[in-house]
């Protein structure tokens, strides 16, 4: 899942070495562009529907916090 | 009661004593009744708009409050009956509930809200668009009066009921307190629009006196003074004298008349944030960051995300990501990728949610047209600008451009600066139509001989005047270097001995009584978004 989590990170944003970042939104690495994209091809990819609500930078500003989300998401179902 | 005004000086210096020798208990009453005693000053015969609002807002919090918290509590007490689906039936249900409420409190607010403010401009256009087809239109124009902070307040309270319809926290059960929330007087004039988890608890709780928080608060209402009276109300007197008659000007005047309006409303606007910030950070609480050096920007996206930083958040949070991740969007997406392709397909939601994004920022400035264009035209230049990025890059890499130097960079800087000045036509123009033909003027005719034949000096300044802006402008230049390279000036100056610290606030108080720019009676201009 990590690798296909980093895959689609990579192709959005290939300038940012996503691993060694830990506050992706807190630092502005990612903007709201980047969030709506990134969204969408999480939601299609992982068959999850983050929404909205779930748009907390503590849920985005590193590559495990956004693991942590798609596995709460799919567990939800 | 104006920011910029003695009385206001000697009001937060009674407020704060009170506020200190006040048993802990009791010191958000201090508070609660100081930003009463503000807005009764500023606005005695429109409070009522307030206390309705923040009324309206507090009844509909806590009825979410009650559905939140019933949800939770069933959930709970049934957590190994419940099938997944039937708890997502539930939440499904419970949230259907919830947009009533969420309905029922935008309505009203926002309804207000554009009632107040809008409702002589639509009614207005109507009735021209109704002549236009041979009917005689009867909406008639009101005499409507728009209550202090109605545009930022709104907005806040919209942001408490959707962050509860999202269940991000409590409601607030106190309605004292919560008024406390919507009316501190630092924040109502114009902002910074604030988030209840960030703000409220920090307002309720007591604060101590903290000789080095004061300190630097009052260092930084010394420094919002000084943007204001020195540069912004200097800057105002030739805006306002080529703006209010535009056609004996051409070129360059004209641009350093828009370019001018855009550093006056910074100086103005960033100034009216730092006295706010300064005044809270006094008494021990700490407001959002409005303004983050905009003018080191080096695109128009990243200008709006360094500019009026609380309205940008609120616009992302409240419209943006709803519009972009809503269905309605995604499906308008996926219908147009066939059309237009993947790339234009994909983008589209977001270059759609963005502009309705800028229309409103746009509109949120005014009931004018002009405030419409004024959208238009930062929204068309940030989505054109990300549509056209993959074809600007292979264009650099032709040209084999080094995008990584510092000369690169400022030119990033001027061009950004040179667009955004070129807006400011329009929000500072009479009407769209003038701000149009300002444009074309400054374009067709640059005339750089002004610099040299004196045409600058009969714009309302002197050359005194000139020298201090230039100066100030200066300094602001320097700080904000510092400030971009992690220096945290303030701190810097707390470190410094007694006597230069002192020194240095000495002369603050002395260039802002002899270098301000007063008005008649040595009152200060009002600030420009007060008006908003």
């Amino acid at each position: 899942m990590k690798e296909q989590l980093l895959s689609i990170l990579n192709d959005l944003r290939p300038d940012v070495e996503f691993e060694k970042e830990e506050k992706l939104i807190d630092d502005g690495v990612l903007d709201s562009f980047d969030i709506v994209s990134l969204v969408s091809e999480l939601n299609s990819e992982f068959d999850v529907e983050i929404n909205v609500m779930d748009l907390e930078p503590e849920n985005f500003n590193t590559v495990e916090a956004m693991l942590e989300l798609i596995v709460k998401m799919q567990e939800e179902g | 009661m104006d920011f910029i005004s003695a009385t206001f000086v000697v009001f937060v210096m009674i407020l704060s004593a009170v506020y200190f020798i006040t048993p802990k208990k009791a010191k958000w009453v201090v508070l609660l009744l100081g930003s009463y005693v503000f807005y009764v000053f500023s606005s005695v015969k429109l409070l009522f708009f307030l206390i309705f609002t923040t009324a309206v807002t507090f009844i509909c919090g806590l009825v979410l409050g009650n559905i939140n918290e019933k949800q939770k509590v069933y959930l709970k007490e049934h957590k190994n009956e419940l099938t997944r689906e039937q708890k997502k039936e539930l939440k499904n249900r419970t949230s259907k509930k919830k947009r009533w409420i969420v309905a029922a409190a935008v309505l009203i607010n926002l309804g207000l809200l554009i009632f107040l403010k809008y409702f002589n401009f639509i009614g207005g256009n109507l009735n021209s668009l109704l002549a236009g087809i041979g009917i005689e239109g009867h909406i008639p124009q009101l005499n409507l009066l728009l209550p202090l902070g109605i545009s930022f307040y709104t907005l806040q309270s919209i942001a408490y009921i959707v962050d509860l319809y999202r269940g991000k926290y409590q409601a607030d059960r106190n309605f004292f307190k919560f008024s406390l929330f919507m009316s501190f007087f630092p924040q109502i004039v114009q902002g910074p629009i604030a988030r209840y988890d960030h703000l409220a608890h920090q307002l309720y709780e007591p604060h101590k006196f903290d000789y080095q928080r004061v300190t630097q608060g009052v260092q930084l209402i010394l420094w919002g003074f000084m943007k204001k009276l020195l540069l912004a109300d200097r800057l105002a007197v030739a805006v306002n004298f080529v703006f209010d008659n535009p056609d004996p000007h051409e070129g360059f005047v004209l641009f350093f008349a828009a370019a001018g309006y855009g550093l006056q409303v910074y100086a103005d606007f960033s100034g009216g944030m730092d006295v706010a910030r300064g005044v809270a950070q006094v008494l021990g609480i700490d407001l959002a960051l409005n303004f983050e050096r905009p003018y080191f920007a080096t695109s128009i996206e990243e200008f709006w995300r360094r500019w009026h930083i609380t309205l940008g958040g609120w616009m992302r949070d409240y419209v943006f990501y709803p519009l972009s991740l809503s269905k309605a969007f995604a499906n308008l997406g996926k219908r147009t990728r066939k059309i237009f392709g993947n790339y234009i397909g994909k983008k589209l939601p977001t270059f759609l949610s963005m502009f309705i994004v800028f229309l409103l920022v746009g509109v949120w400035h005014g009931s004018s047209w002009k405030y419409v264009a004024y959208g238009i035209w930062n929204g068309t230049i940030i989505v054109s600008s990300i549509l056209l990025e993959p074809y600007y890059e292979k264009f650099l890499k032709k040209c084999n451009i080094n995008t990584e130097c510092f000369s690169w960079k400022f030119f990033q800087m001027m061009r950004t600066f040179v667009l955004c000045s070129f807006g400011r036509f329009f929000s500072r123009g009479i009407s769209c139509m003038t701000a149009l033909n300002m444009m074309k003027r400054t374009i067709i005719n640059p005339n750089p001989w002004v610099f040299f034949d004196g045409s600058f000096l009969n714009l309302g300044l002197d050359y005194k005047d000139f020298y201090v802006i230039f100066i100030f402008i200066l300094v602001l230049l320097v700080v904000g270097i510092l400030q971009e390279k992690g220096i945290r000036v303030r701190e810097k100056i707390a470190e410094q001995n007694l006597y230069f610290r002192w020194m240095l606030y000495i002369a603050a108080v002395v260039i802002v009584l002899i270098y301000g720019n007063y008005g008649s009676g040595y009152s200060a201009s009002e600030f420009v978004y007060q008006q908003f």
